[in-house]
């Protein structure tokens, strides 16, 4: 009996959780790491915040492992972007994980999109329009205005989960906004280069950072939303690229690098490589540093840096 | 806020005005004949009537600052008025309850001010009709999802000629039932006739992680006998799932699962059903029979992270039947193992990548020996061992093209000594996420006496989907 004792107790120590005896953090999943960094911001050390995705990946492609319903399973909270951005990995991971509390619509299932005005809102459903998202654009992160709203969308979430910290959360946050209204003043004030130029993406990422910097969509490499293109599409599409002189071709950087850069080099566009999420390249390391790579990316390329 | 719609609102604020000065001596000389104390003290109530309105015109405007200074973007309609509900016929806009042109009565409580929240109200208050209306015009918002999925195949053997062959229309049903459980349904439509493939209701809610699906469904036996014909990754299921689990896992039953609570992905399932094959027809499903003929389910599934790009996923299962009736009451033992090696360059996931999929399956089971005779009539079953595997590897070149080579090995489930090999190229087109083109050559060799000892086949599959999809976490 003693020697089976040894054993047991070692298999025992083996299963408990690795935070046992720690002070005891809310577990925050997000599913972009930008909402990781922005979690942790308003959160400050009452969190201990992962993210699903790593930052280099196409969002609408993260990989399902069973890992991360493992990590789900032991969440307290999960945070997402919403708008259904996340449908090809969360709501199989959520239903995985058998943890109650942050199924769809539960209190600590943190949407968010909330407070965000969504563009690209489609008029019509139909799958011969692509793979398209029904409630509307869901690349709202790239904006930093609507970073605004991601705070909101947390503290309130945080808040209404624990609300004994809500005055801690909301003092984290209007810290935060502080310094945001301060990094976007400074982004209007570098990105003035950019208003009006026209550039092509691959997917249609960069809208809301268009919108809020005044660039101009001209068009996707991609022939709809998550279609690859075809020969003829392409053609067309430099035939048109050429007579409206488009400045920038944008590729995200979990594209392929092939065709953007021929459809650059075929109209004299400029090639710009650019991450969509935070951690997305090395220097985007928080979500400030993630908009400063961009806006100093796309202000270069159009100065002929 | 415009400042048209200031205006407009300075404008109306100073006709009410004006109305209410002019509308005074009209309703004096109304009332009885009075002296100068009764005209003095009429006067009196129109000054404080006069004073009254004028510190309302006062908070309007500065509310209006306020609306002007923290939402200039706002829609450019006149504060308190309402757009026309679609369909409505021209006319004044609808007016949203004016408080403030109400006149304020002698003695009354000074006028309220809406603020902010209070006008978010309003708002609300005069759209909300019309949000009942749009949803009135969907009775059917709490159907469940629906997807329709065609698949079909060109085939050509040298044994079996060649055919246009119409393998399924697949209707997929699902939805939450309540907040404890959801339900999903597969109906399927073949030359064959139509047949419910799936029915099952999944609890959503349970603690301890535990899930129960009772119902029609595929029994968690391996990895690709839970896939649906159109899901797998080749044109037709392996020889040794379709011979040994006999085709896909189906199953009426109960089936519970537990996700092990530590920080490493353990899966646990127990099942128990009538049978485990949809084309097993050792045992009738409409026939009831003795505890000892149900067939029991346990599986162990877990999963590595080699590396941030390859995982490994390792199951075993065992499906158990303590006896089986047409083989005598004898026992039926399933073992199978497992392993699938996947490479997903985080970056590249949509693009780059392959999958290495193996399993392996014994079979322990009493088969009927030699063909009773007149002499001999009672037929005699002996314990076979037979087992059977497949394995395949499909890299990922684009996002579109997807080639693959399967092999596969079977020994028969009767006499293990016969067997059968094959070796399948393949490729895949996806047109898009919703559209397939497959085509598979494959060539097979066997030693079974009652078959040719080769054969070539061809085919060309074409798979589409409609309505809704889900990425499942089986399928993935």
């Amino acid at each position: 009996m003693r020697r089976l004792l040894l054993p047991l107790l070692a298999i025992l120590v083996a299963l408990l959780p690795a935070d046992v005896g720690a002070a005891k953090k809310i577990r925050v999943v997000t599913t972009i790491p930008d909402l990781a960094d922005i979690t942790r911001q308003v959160g400050g050390d009452l969190v201990d915040v992962s993210s699903l995705a790593t930052g280099v990946e196409d969002v609408h492609a993260v990989p399902m492992k069973p890992s991360y319903a493992v990590v789900l399973n032991r969440a307290d909270v999960v945070i997402l972007m919403g708008l259904e951005m996340e449908h090809a990995f969360l709501p199989a991971l959520l239903e995985a994980s058998r943890n109650p509390k942050i199924q769809r619509d539960q209190p600590a299932y943190i949407d968010c999109s909330v407070y965000v005005t969504p563009l690209e809102v489609p008029t019509r459903l139909d799958r011969s329009l692509g793979d398209i998202h029904p409630m509307g654009n869901p690349h709202f992160n790239l904006d930093p205005v609507n970073a605004k709203n991601i705070v909101r969308a947390i503290v309130d979430g945080l808040s209404r989960n624990y609300p004994e910290h809500a005055a801690t959360f909301k003092k984290n946050g209007d810290a935060y906004n502080a310094k945001l209204d301060e990094a976007i003043a400074r982004w209007q004030r570098e990105a003035a280069p950019l208003k009006g130029k026209k550039f092509v993406t691959y997917h249609p990422d960069l809208i809301y950072f268009a919108e809020r910097f005044g660039m101009v969509q001209f068009g996707t490499i991609e022939i709809r939303p998550g279609i690859d293109p075809t020969p003829a599409h392409v053609a067309d599409l430099i035939e048109r690229m050429r007579q409206n002189k488009v400045d920038l071709v944008v590729r995200e950087l979990h594209y392929p690098a092939g065709l953007a850069a021929t459809v650059a080099q075929a109209t004299g566009a400029k090639l710009v490589e650019l991450p969509t999420m935070v951690r997305g390249v090395p220097e985007a390391k928080d979500y400030i540093s993630f908009v400063d790579y961009n806006v100093r990316t796309l202000v270069n390329a159009v100065k002929g840096g | 806020m415009h400042r048209s719609a200031a205006v407009w609102i300075r404008r109306t604020i100073a006709s009410a005005i004006g109305v209410m000065v002019a509308a005074g001596p009209f309703t004096a000389p109304a009332q009885q004949p009075a002296g100068d104390a009764q005209l003095r003290q009429e006067l009196d109530t129109v000054k404080e009537q006069l004073r009254r309105v004028e510190q309302q015109m006062r908070q309007q405007e500065e509310l209006i600052r306020r609306l002007i200074g923290e939402r200039p973007a706002a829609p450019a309609a006149p504060l308190g008025t309402a757009p026309a509900p679609p369909g409505a016929p021209p006319g004044p806009a609808v007016t949203a309850p004016a408080r403030p042109a109400a006149p304020a009565q002698p003695g009354s409580a000074p006028a309220y001010t809406p603020d902010i929240e209070e006008l978010k109200r309003m708002v609300l208050q005069e759209i909300q009709p019309q949000l009942a209306a749009a949803n009135k015009t969907f009775p059917s918002q709490f159907n469940p999802a629906i997807g329709f999925i065609v698949d079909t195949v060109f085939s050509h053997s040298r044994q079996k000629k060649s055919n246009f062959e119409f393998r399924s229309a697949e209707i997929g049903i699902s939805g939450n039932i309540d907040p404890f459980a959801r339900a999903y349904g597969i109906i399927n439509g073949t030359p064959d006739g139509v047949d419910v493939e799936e029915a099952a209701i999944v609890t959503t809610s349970l603690p301890w992680g535990l899930t129960v699906k009772g119902g029609r469904f595929f029994a968690e036996f391996g990895r690709l006998s839970t896939f649906h014909d159109h899901d797998l990754p080749f044109v037709n299921r392996p020889m040794v799932l379709d011979q040994y689990v006999d085709g896909e896992s189906q199953a009426d039953g109960v089936e519970v699962n537990w996700l092990a609570p530590i920080p490493h992905y353990l899966s646990f399932t127990l099942g128990a059903y009538n049978k485990i094959g949809a084309e097993n027809d050792r045992v009738d499903n409409r026939i009831p029979r003795d505890l000892s003929e149900f067939t029991v389910l346990g599986r162990v599934n877990t999963f590595f992270d080699l590396t941030d790009s390859i995982g490994l996923d390792v199951g075993a299962s065992d499906a158990y039947t303590p006896e089986v009736r047409i083989d005598g009451l004898k026992e039926r033992n399933l073992f199978g193992v497992d392993v699938t090696l996947r490479y997903t360059p985080l970056s590249q996931a949509a693009y780059r990548g392959f999958i290495w999929g193996t399993e392996i399956l014994v079979n322990h089971e009493a088969r009927p020996g030699i063909t009773p005779t007149e002499d001999s009539p009672k037929q005699i079953f002996r314990f076979r061992d037979a087992f059977g595997l497949y394995s395949y590897l499909e890299p990922r070149l684009t996002r579109r093209y997807y080639p693959g080579l399967l092999y596969e090995y079977v020994q028969d489930i009767d006499r293990p000594s016969l067997s059968t090999w094959a070796i399948s190229p393949y490729f895949t087109i996806w047109l898009s996420e919703f559209q397939r083109l497959r085509l598979q050559y494959t060539h097979l060799e066997s030693n079974r006496p009652a078959t040719r000892p080769t054969d070539d086949q061809f085919f060309v599959q074409w798979t589409a989907i409609i309505g809704s999809h889900v990425h499942s976490f089986r399928d993935r």
